[in-house]
Order: structure tokens, then C-alpha cells, then sequence
């Protein structure tokens, strides 16, 4: 499934490097909403993810002609946004405001939610919005490095190797840091659930 | 079961995929991206521009891969060439002696030298005249006895 994904953007790259504007244009239209949602989750604020974006395909276009291909374009400007938007938080420190999207609809329909809605579970007793803000706030609480793989495992449904490639650490470091941030998580979760907020 | 597990933590932050920006957006990142670009063009200082359109320029001729030995050789060989033009054709400097003025130009200015002012008034100030330097403090000093030539020879005299 991957590998006409794959080839079809070593053409864009190769096109763009070439001076195809119009080529890099289309990758952007293609992952923007995947890069959006790797932001999103680890600024946990749309006008930063928005500036953000903006700057990670600028910061791509600009170096794409050194992009030589070693790894796939998806890695490759994957590894940029996480990169840029590390720096950013390291920058913008602890001050932060929350500034939730909207659940999109056709959550209703997915088989997740329904599973975790239907069955005999915490979610249950939460408002799903006022459970989308605890999340969010357990997700802050985290470092801005155990959230990157949070949101990269968990969110975006990446494997530990690509996550691996794209921090540039080893695997056992992703799965340690995953397994640290689940804890974190839970903890918090458990606490809002014995405590709820009303 | 009333924790939440690490499962049901998965799938919890698996629907956040549902979290989604305003209507449009996607469609309008693409606008606003164009639009940033071309306001970063224009913020550019002249000098960036210029450097950028030379890289792209050397990037399209591939410079990697024309940077082989044989074209650095002759690369260096072409600088060589070009310095040792440069070194011999320098022409020696003339070794022409310069003419300079009999009387220093600050004391013609002050009108000190000439017949017509007393020159008694000048030179009564005993401070060193350092500036004086003519050709003749240069030249070895000469001794002129009361403007007598000196000789040992007995004067003819019939």
C-alpha cells in the first residue's frame, strides 16, 4: 500500500527540485492534515500549529533540494515539524493557552468511540468535551518529548521504527518513553475520574 | 473496571484524530501559504535574493558532480596562471628623485624668506626647527671656515 504513496512523492520531490512548483503545492495539499494533527496534539493550540505549519513547509521548501532521498518524504518532513515544533515549545515554555478544535462529526461512527463510550468505562460518566480538555491538559503535562511519541504511537498510528527514524533515537528509547507517558497519563486520568471537576 | 487502562487510554487518544481546525482551513492553508511566501520575497534584503538566484543557478548546473579531479586540476592551474600574469607583469616603480622645494612651503607661506622682511626677528627663538628638513639635512655636513677655502699652500704674493 505504501509504495505508490511513496514513488508518487519521489516524483513531487523530484519535480519540485527541478522547479515545479506546482509539485510541491501538492505535497503540501497531501499533508497538511497529517501534519496539522502531529502539531496540534503537542502544541494543544491552533494558532501555533497554524504559524507553525506555515513554517515547517516554508522551512521544507527551502531545503528540499538538499532532500537527497535517504529516507522517504513522509519521514523527512515529519522529522522537520517535530524538530521545529520541539524548538517552539522549548521557546514558548509553560505559557500556553488551550484552545480546543472541534470534534469532528463522524466520530460518532467510529468503531473506537463507540466501544469506549458503550462499554462499561470511565469515559461514560464524562462529558466526551470535558474529557477532550482533561486529555489535553494530561497531554501538556507531559514533556515535549514523551508527547511527541504519545501523539506520533498513539494519534497518528505510527510503528516504534518510523517514530525511531524520525526523533532519531533508538526504538527501546521510544517504547521506554511511551510506556512512561501512558503511566503519566493514566494517573492523571484516574485522579480526574475520583475528582471530577463540575 | 473502573481505571483506565492502557487500552482504553490508546483508544481515547486515538479519537482525538477527530479534533479538527475551523471549516476550510485546509482549503485555505494552501492560499495563505502562497501568501506568506511572497511577503517573505519581499521582506528579503537584495543581496539574499541575488545569493539565492546564484545558488540556484550553480544547483542547476550540478556542481557536484562536475567537481571531479581533472576540473579541480585545471582549476588550479588556471588561478596559477592568472597570479603569475599578475607577478610579472608589475612594472618597477621609476627610481625618479624627487624635486623638492628650496624653501620649505610653510615659511614662504609665512613670507619669512624673503629680501624684502628682516630676517633677524626669525630665527632669534631658540627652539628646535625639527620641520626644517630640507634635501641638505640628508646630505653629510660640510665645514666652511668663515667662507675661507682652507689650504696649506702659502699665499703668492709678489
Amino acid at each position: 500500500m505504501d509504495q505508490p504513496r511513496i514513488d508518487e512523492d519521489q516524483q513531487l520531490v523530484a519535480r519540485t527540485q527541478d522547479g515545479d512548483a506546482g509539485a510541491f503545492d501538492q505535497l503540501v495539499v497531501k499533508y497538511t492534515p497529517r501534519l496539522y494533527g502531529l502539531v496540534y496534539n503537542m502544541t494543544s493550540n491552533h494558532e501555533d500549529t497554524n504559524d507553525l505549519l506555515q513554517d515547517i513547509f516554508s522551512k521544507a521548501y527551502k531545503s528540499i533540494r538538499g532532500f537527497r532521498g535517504k529516507s522517504s518524504f513522509y519521514t523527512w518532513v515529519h522529522s522537520i515539524a517535530v524538530n521545529m515544533t520541539l524548538n517552539f515549545l522549548k521557546k514558548r515554555g509553560r505559557r500556553f493557552h488551550l484552545s480546543l478544535d472541534d470534534v469532528d462529526a463522524s466520530i460518532q461512527n467510529d468503531k473506537e468511540f463507540l466501544e469506549v463510550t458503550q462499554t462499561s468505562s470511565p469515559v461514560r460518566e464524562a462529558d466526551l468535551s470535558e474529557l477532550q480538555l482533561r486529555l489535553n491538559e494530561a497531554m501538556m503535562k507531559l514533556s515535549d518529548e514523551h508527547r511527541a511519541v504519545v501523539t506520533m504511537f498513539h494519534i497518528q498510528g505510527m510503528p516504534h521504527a518510523e517514530i525511531s527514524k524520525i526523533l532519531k533515537v533508538s526504538e527501546g528509547t521510544v517504547r521506554s518513553r511511551l510506556f512512561y507517558a501512558n503511566r503519566q497519563l493514566q494517573n492523571y486520568l484516574d485522579e480526574f475520574r475520583k475528582n471530577p471537576v463540575t | 473496571m473502573d481505571e483506565f487502562d492502557n487500552n482504553e487510554i490508546g483508544r481515547l487518544l486515538r479519537l482525538k484524530k477527530y479534533e479538527q481546525p475551523p471549516p476550510g482551513y485546509f482549503e485555505n492553508f494552501l492560499h495563505e501559504f502562497h501568501r506568506r511566501q511572497r511577503d517573505e520575497l519581499l521582506r528579503q534584503p537584495l543581496w539574499r535574493i541575488a545569493l539565492g538566484r546564484a545558488q540556484d543557478f550553480m544547483m542547476s548546473l550540478n556542481v557536484a558532480r562536475m567537481a571531479s579531479y581533472p576540473v579541480a586540476a585545471t582549476a588550479v592551474l588556471l588561478c596559477a596562471a592568472v597570479i603569475s600574469l599578475k607577478i610579472y607583469q608589475t612594472t618597477p616603480a621609476p627610481n625618479v628623485a624627487r624635486l623638492s622645494p628650496a624653501v620649505p612651503a610653510q615659511q614662504a607661506a609665512e613670507g619669512g624668506w624673503s629680501l624684502a622682511a628682516p630676517v633677524s626677528t626669525r630665527f632669534t627663538v631658540s627652539q628646535p626647527r625639527t620641520h626644517l628638513s630640507t634635501h641638505r639635512a640628508a646630505t653629510p655636513p660640510r665645514y666652511v671656515l668663515d667662507s675661507m677655502p682652507v689650504s696649506y699652500e702659502s699665499s703668492l704674493r709678489f
